[in-house]
């Protein structure tokens, strides 16, 4: 399109901040709202608190946007959470091939290989050959089943707890959670 | 583009971030005031698809966030069509960006950020869990959710999300329909594969299935 999108966009927030539609403070505040308040952390500590406690796991996975709710997690993009559990059997991935439907207040904005078509494309068609260029090589008889985000329910893998872990406090838990792995990408 | 072949790679240097460049955290601030401010009108999402499909390829994500999000303001009438290029000639010209403070307006842009709405609980469904359904055959002119890879495809519904707008009317403006996690098998979808057999979950809305 533009041959220099990045003055266009400025070209834009001119407009708006000059004709008094927007404030530049706002646009700031949004910015940062996204970039540093919101990100994979909040998507550990649910993780982790399902590890922890046997009762919050059954409630994450009945009534995914109620048990978030309950840790203060929710906004924009996490209308409607389904939690969905990695077992010895079977694995999870989420895709949006339309889109780009992310659960934002759990994971922050998307990275750029979930929105471009490569992985769009792929992740429904050929998920273990998608995996593997993650590093991740799953046994045979595991069972994936991938989530295409087609409507306005929203996904969370929760991962498999690492070998290990026994006795760690949650916030150690949670340090040991990564983003790839509560989209599917990724294990522990 | 679930299916589709030819785009490489998925893992790339510099695909773990969600953007690079400053410009694109602004658009994408920008696009959701639009939306939490009702300064637009039109779905962004649905407005994407309709740049020509060589521009949507070959236009980077938030460039196509900026280009929905003039649609958006053009089709309201916050902005005039042409007024984003005279701006971009002032620009070209040494003027810079004005700016302005609202500190009041920027706490309540955040707390719109954190506002939900959850799916409506489930109404009567016409097709019961555990039921074998057909992806209708079909051939949208405009905004859809059903993706083109299930279309003629028979799954298994798994679970009912709830109700919400139909999406393809509007769009996101028809009447409120179930939602069903439908299962397919993905040889159903995609033939035999090297893969072992996975399984794809799709949400669907109900005018988008038939009876077997």
């Amino acid at each position: 399109m533009s041959e220099d999108p990045a003055l266009r966009a400025a070209a834009l927030e001119a407009l708006l901040v000059e004709e008094g539609v927007l404030s530049t403070d706002a646009i700031d505040a949004v910015v940062e709202h996204y970039e540093r308040e919101l990100g994979p952390q909040h998507g550990a500590r649910v993780v982790a608190r399902a590890w922890a406690d046997p009762a919050y796991r059954e409630r994450l996975l009945a009534d995914g946007t109620a048990a978030v709710q309950e840790l203060g997690i929710g906004g924009v993009e996490l209308n409607t959470l389904v939690a969905v559990e990695n077992t010895p059997g079977v694995h999870n991935l989420v895709v949006c091939t339309l889109c780009s439907c992310y659960p934002w207040p759990l994971l922050g904005l998307p990275p750029k290989w979930y929105k471009e078509p490569a992985y769009r494309a792929r992740a429904v068609a050929e998920p273990r050959a998608v995996l593997r260029e993650f590093g991740v090589e799953l046994a045979a008889d595991t069972r994936i089943r991938v989530w295409d985000s087609t409507s306005e329910v929203r996904y969370l893998v929760v991962p498999r707890r690492p070998d290990g872990s026994d006795g760690a406090t949650e916030d150690e838990l949670a340090a040991l959670v990564t983003r790839d792995s509560m989209v599917g990408t990724g294990v522990l | 583009m679930g299916g589709m072949h030819g785009f490489g790679a998925v893992v790339r240097v510099g695909s773990e971030r969600a953007y690079d460049e400053a410009w694109e955290g602004r658009v994408f601030a920008i696009s959701a005031l639009i939306g939490s401010q009702r300064l637009g009108s039109g779905s962004g999402r649905a407005l994407r698809e309709q740049m020509p499909p060589d521009e949507y390829l070959r236009a980077s994500y938030y460039e196509r966030w900026l280009w929905s999000s003039e649609r958006r303001l053009e089709r309201k009438g916050t902005i005039g069509v042409g007024e984003v290029d005279r701006r971009l000639a002032r620009l070209r010209d040494g003027e810079p960006v004005p700016r302005r403070t609202d500190p009041e307006f920027a706490v309540r842009a955040v707390a719109a950020e954190r506002e939900l709405e959850p799916l409506a609980p489930a109404g009567p469904t016409r097709f019961a869990i555990g039921t074998r359904v057909r992806v209708r055959r079909m051939r949208p002119d405009s905004h859809t959710r059903c993706p083109r890879y299930a279309r003629g495809v028979t799954g298994v519904v798994e679970a009912v999300r709830g109700n919400d707008a139909f999406p393809d009317i509007g769009p996101y403006q028809g009447p409120s329909e179930p939602v069903y996690a439908v299962a397919f098998e993905s040889a159903d979808l995609f033939g035999p594969s090297e893969e072992r057999p996975w399984t794809v979950m799709i949400d669907l809305f109900e005018s988008y299935l038939e009876d077997t």
